[in-house]
C-alpha cells in the first residue's frame, strides 16, 4: 500500500514538474539574452603545481645543515636526485650546491647521515620517484 | 648586506683563550680596512669527520661564521693569515650571493617529454644532425665498382 502510495505522489510531482518547465520555456522566449552563454575561465584547470622549497619560500643554506640533511641518504650520505626530491631545476642545484660546502665546511658528514636528525618528518619517499629509477 | 662569509672551526679550548683567539681573528680584518657586519656562533660539537691540523687531531671544534665586508685582495691575505693561526682548524671563504627572484618551473618540468622545451630543443638539434641509421657511405669515385681492396 505504502509502495503504491509513494508512486502515486511520484507521478504528481513528475507531472507538475513537467508543467513549469513549459512554462519556463516560454518565459524563456521572451527574455533571450539570459540564457545566452557566459564567457568563464575554465573551471575544471588545475592549480600550479610548486616544489616545497618554492612553495615556502626557502632558500637552502649551507649554516642550515639540518634541513640540508633531509635531502641526503641515510645509508649512503648521497644526495638524492630531482625525481626523487620533487624539487624544481634551480631549487635542486641550490640545494646539491650548498650540501657539497657544507660538507666541506664541516657541518655535514659525507658518507651517512647525522644520527640526531635520522628521526626528522620525510620530505619525499626515495622509493616512489617521479620517474623511475635508473637502477 | 655582507660580501664574504668566513666559515671558521676552531679547536676546542677554554672560554677565555677562544676569546682572545675570536679578538685576534678579528683585529686581522679590521688591520686590512675590512668591516665584521655579524659574528654567528654555531656552538661546539663533534665533527662529523676528524681533522688533523697543525700536527693534532682533532674530532670536536667551535664552529663560527664571520659575515664580513673587505676588499677581494685582503681576503686572500686573511686566508693566508688564518692558515698560520694554531687555533684555527679549517677555514672556508664563501662569496655571499643576493637572493635572485624566480619563478618555479616544476609544472613545466613535469610535462610529457615532447612537450618539454629542453626536450624540443634536443629534437631541433637531432634534425641538424646526420642520422647514423639511414645514412649510406657515397664514394662518388665515378667508378660502378670500388678499385681498392676492401
Amino acid at each position: 500500500m505504502s509502495l503504491l502510495r509513494t508512486f502515486l505522489k511520484r507521478q504528481i510531482f513528475a507531472n507538475t514538474h513537467r508543467v513549469t518547465v513549459s512554462t519556463t520555456r516560454f518565459a524563456s522566449e521572451l527574455k533571450p539574452d539570459e540564457d545566452a552563454p557566459v564567457e568563464i575561465e575554465n573551471p575544471f584547470k588545475k592549480e600550479r603545481r610548486e616544489c616545497i622549497l618554492c612553495k615556502l619560500n626557502i632558500t637552502p643554506d649551507y649554516k642550515n645543515y639540518r634541513l640540508l640533511s633531509q635531502f641526503q641518504s641515510p645509508y649512503t650520505g648521497r644526495i638524492y636526485g630531482r625525481h626523487i626530491t620533487g624539487l624544481c631545476k634551480s631549487k635542486q642545484e641550490k640545494v646539491e650546491t650548498e650540501i657539497k660546502k657544507a660538507q666541506n665546511c664541516g657541518y655535514m658528514p659525507y658518507y651517512y647521515k647525522d644520527k640526531a636528525f635520522l628521526k626528522d618528518p620525510k620530505l619525499f619517499d626515495p622509493e616512489n620517484p617521479i620517474r623511475s629509477h635508473r637502477f | 648586506m655582507p660580501a664574504y662569509e668566513f666559515a671558521l672551526m676552531l679547536r676546542a679550548m677554554p672560554k677565555p683563550e677562544l676569546k682572545t683567539a675570536l679578538k685576534r681573528i678579528s683585529h686581522a680584518i679590521f688591520d686590512r680596512g675590512g668591516i665584521i657586519r655579524n659574528i654567528e656562533n654555531l656552538g661546539f660539537r663533534s665533527m662529523p669527520y676528524k681533522t688533523s691540523a697543525h700536527g693534532l687531531v682533532h674530532r670536536e671544534a667551535n664552529y663560527v661564521v664571520f659575515k664580513v665586508d673587505t676588499a677581494a685582495l685582503s681576503v686572500t691575505d686573511l686566508k693566508e693569515e688564518y692558515s698560520r693561526d694554531v687555533d684555527i682548524i679549517r677555514q672556508r671563504v664563501f662569496r655571499v650571493q643576493d637572493d635572485f627572484e624566480h619563478s618555479c618551473t616544476l609544472e613545466e618540468e613535469l610535462l610529457p617529454p615532447a612537450y618539454r622545451e629542453e626536450v624540443q630543443k634536443m629534437i631541433e638539434i637531432g634534425k641538424t644532425q646526420v642520422n647514423r641509421f639511414t645514412y649510406k657511405f657515397k664514394y662518388n669515385s665515378g667508378l660502378d665498382y670500388y678499385p681498392f681492396q676492401k
